[in-house]
């Protein structure tokens, strides 16, 4: 940050002292040292000291000529940073410029100064039989008590189980996008799988069939199921969508129905899927005629309606 | 760091004796070797933990001004754990001129301080100095962190010697060049102090960016050069390197460095003039709003298109009506809900 600076309007005057007199002013605007416009006196910067004679003096009545293993003093440039050279992040600044803002790369560089000093260290260290390491017995006070230790412990703990929790958390919720979808398949098939049961077991019970195929269950439809429930299962696949959505497909998929299609074709007289032979020999049960509004509301209730599903 | 009581002149003539291990109730793991226990008042002297003669007499004095704060009690207290070569005094009262602190580190017999002061209860200076003749230097201090902080995860022998590291830049410039052997003098612990420990498991970086010094004091804990970070950790930022202790002719001004109280000033100026520009436009456009309007020169080529309307019944008006003021818009998203909660009381 600059210090206070008046600006001058003219630029290029020197600081006139104010208490000049009139007559050395006009001498001095002959000459041509001062200019037209307003002057103001601009102080003279005050120069940062830099006694640099004084402070190599200084150094060397002071400096006391101790040998290496009394001050464990080192230089060192930090050590080359390879993860964000593989990461390829190495921005070309030469070593001398930190960017003191940015927090991680400015600790980095300061962990890499000290690797370096300690790796240079170590070997003097060695010759001097000083060792880095305490030996396992050797009891002594830490400069943070054991209390404190445990706090962090604790603490990092903490971190580590909250951070694990989180990504529990954001892979179940991953899964149950998925599984949701598994789930109500599962569910699908337990229900059909009973309904097959308890028909099998109905049809043995009214005599039906005299086999007890179903009570073997899945041992059996385990090893045939791959390949004889293929069969079948492909013909339900074939059925595929009801007979409502291939109503509704034919209707308005693909574009919807194609006005003006032909309505009495030979295919379409030849079609005899809509034939219902009860329904053309006059006999629809006994709702044909008086009783359809009885038929109507003679659908059963929900919880018979339950009983009914559950029983077959 | 309580006061403990040594009984003098028994058993010490008879050398380098077994240490006296005694066990706390916590038998996990750190137990006490050393004299420096607090639950016992009196007990021997212990046997020194040096194999060698302690030549080097190095003391410091660390102590401090009023008015300091919590955190700069703390960094006190981390800096006389981490160096056993310290001594600690009372606070210095601020009327007392700088130079009583010279006669303060000669009665405890120290041959170097580090002084706290505090300004305002908000700014932290630190006096590093050789006392009786030599050089001293004064820093502005930021960014403390102490011991005691869960993130400082490393811990350390209390009273072990400590390794040095210098930046390069140390190197280049004389005035680093004279703190350098400052620091090197002050924070290095003498080989064969009384309360010093044999190893040498950490590390003190001192560093140059962005025209401070940085402080970081990390424990080793492999020999290939893992560390973790202890504490404390501070930034030190030069203001002025004096010749003699607390006084003396000035060798060196920092040129980047703004007191912070200047630094608050700037900040409370640039925020002023932010708003007075804001008030200025504003009122400007007030002005021209209330501007008698000019009337421009009428244009013959102008009615060349004009097709006349119908006639409509007119109402003349002789006089321009006054210009309406112009309401700021407010942002009233919520009328409709405001009003429906006034209907309901």
């Amino acid at each position: 940050m600059e210090d206070f600076e008046e600006e001058s309007l003219s630029a290029g005057s020197d600081g006139e002292d104010s208490a000049m007199s009139d007559g050395e002013l006009q001498e001095a605007f002959a000459k041509g040292l001062l200019k037209p416009g307003l002057n103001i006196p601009l102080e003279a910067r005050k120069k940062a000291v830099n006694n640099v004679e004084g402070l190599k003096q200084c150094l060397a009545d002071f400096k006391k000529d101790l040998a290496w293993v009394e001050r464990l003093d080192l230089t060192s440039r930090p050590l080359p940073d390879i993860v964000s050279k593989a990461d390829g992040k190495l921005t070309t600044l030469n070593s001398g410029e930190i960017q003191a803002e940015d927090d991680f790369q400015r600790e980095m560089y300061f962990y890499r100064q000290a690797q370096a000093a300690v790796l240079e260290a170590l070997p003097r260290l060695k010759k001097f039989n000083i060792s880095t390491k305490r030996p396992e017995d050797y009891f002594a006070e830490m400069a943070k008590t054991d209390h404190h230790m445990q706090k962090i412990r604790t603490k990092l703990l903490a971190k580590q189980a909250s951070m694990e929790k989180s990504e529990k958390a954001k892979q179940l919720r991953e899964l149950r996008k998925y599984g949701k979808k598994v789930q109500t398949d599962v569910l699908q098939k337990r229900q059909k799988d009973k309904k097959a049961m308890m028909t099998a077991v109905k049809k043995y019970q009214k005599g039906m069939t005299d086999k007890l195929d179903f009570m073997d269950g899945d041992q059996e439809k385990g090893k045939k199921g791959t390949s004889g429930a293929a069969g079948p299962n492909a013909a339900k696949k074939k059925r595929g969508p009801n007979a409502k959505r291939q109503y509704k497909d034919q209707r308005f998929g693909f574009g919807g129905k194609k006005r003006g299609s032909k309505w009495n074709t030979k295919e379409s007289h030849d079609d005899m899927s809509g034939f219902r032979s009860k329904a053309a020999h006059g006999k629809s049960g006994k709702n044909f005629g008086k009783g359809g509004k009885q038929g109507a509301s003679k659908r059963p209730g929900k919880n018979a309606r339950k009983k009914m599903k559950n029983r077959s | 760091m309580a006061a403990f009581k040594r009984k003098r002149g028994s058993g010490s003539g008879a050398g380098k004796q077994a240490k006296k291990v005694k066990f706390a109730e916590n038998a996990t793991g750190k137990q006490m070797a050393k004299p420096g226990q607090e639950s016992e008042k009196e007990h021997n002297i212990p046997a020194p933990v040096s194999r060698g003669k302690w030549k080097n007499k190095e003391r410091v004095l660390v102590f401090s001004s009023r008015g300091i704060n919590f955190r700069t009690r703390h960094l006190m207290q981390d800096l006389r754990t981490m160096m056993p070569h310290t001594k600690a005094d009372t606070k210095m009262d601020r009327k007392d001129k700088l130079f009583v602190v010279n006669e303060v580190c000669e009665i405890k017999n120290c041959n170097k301080c580090i002084f706290f002061e505090a300004k305002k209860k908000q700014d932290l200076y630190m006096w590093i100095s050789n006392v009786p003749h030599g050089p001293s230097a004064k820093f502005l201090v930021q960014n403390v962190h102490t011991l005691a902080e869960l993130k400082m995860t490393g811990n350390c022998l209390k009273g072990s010697r400590p390794l040095l590291s210098f930046d390069p830049t140390f190197e280049k410039e004389p005035h680093y060049a004279l703190l350098k052997e400052l620091f090197i003098q002050t924070f290095s612990t003498p080989q064969y102090h009384p309360k010093s420990q044999p190893f040498v498991d950490h590390i003190l970086t001192f560093t140059i960016a962005d025209n401070r010094i940085w402080f970081r004091n990390y424990q080793i804990i492999e020999e290939d050069g893992s560390l973790v970070e202890i504490g404390p950790r501070f930034v030190l930022n030069l203001i002025k390197i004096f010749q003699g202790s607390f006084g003396g002719a000035t060798l060196y001004e920092n040129p980047r460095y703004q007191s912070p109280n200047m630094h608050r000033r700037m900040i409370r100026l640039a925020t002023a003039a932010r708003l007075k520009e804001k008030q200025q436009v504003k009122e400007l456009q007030k002005m021209k709003k209330s501007e008698p309007k000019v009337k421009e020169k009428e244009d013959p080529t102008q009615d060349v298109f004009v097709t006349p309307a119908e006639e409509k019944p007119s109402d003349i008006q002789l006089v321009a009506p006054e210009p309406k003021p112009v309401k700021k818009k407010k942002n009233k998203e919520f009328k409709r809900q405001r009003q429906l909660k006034q209907k309901r009381f």
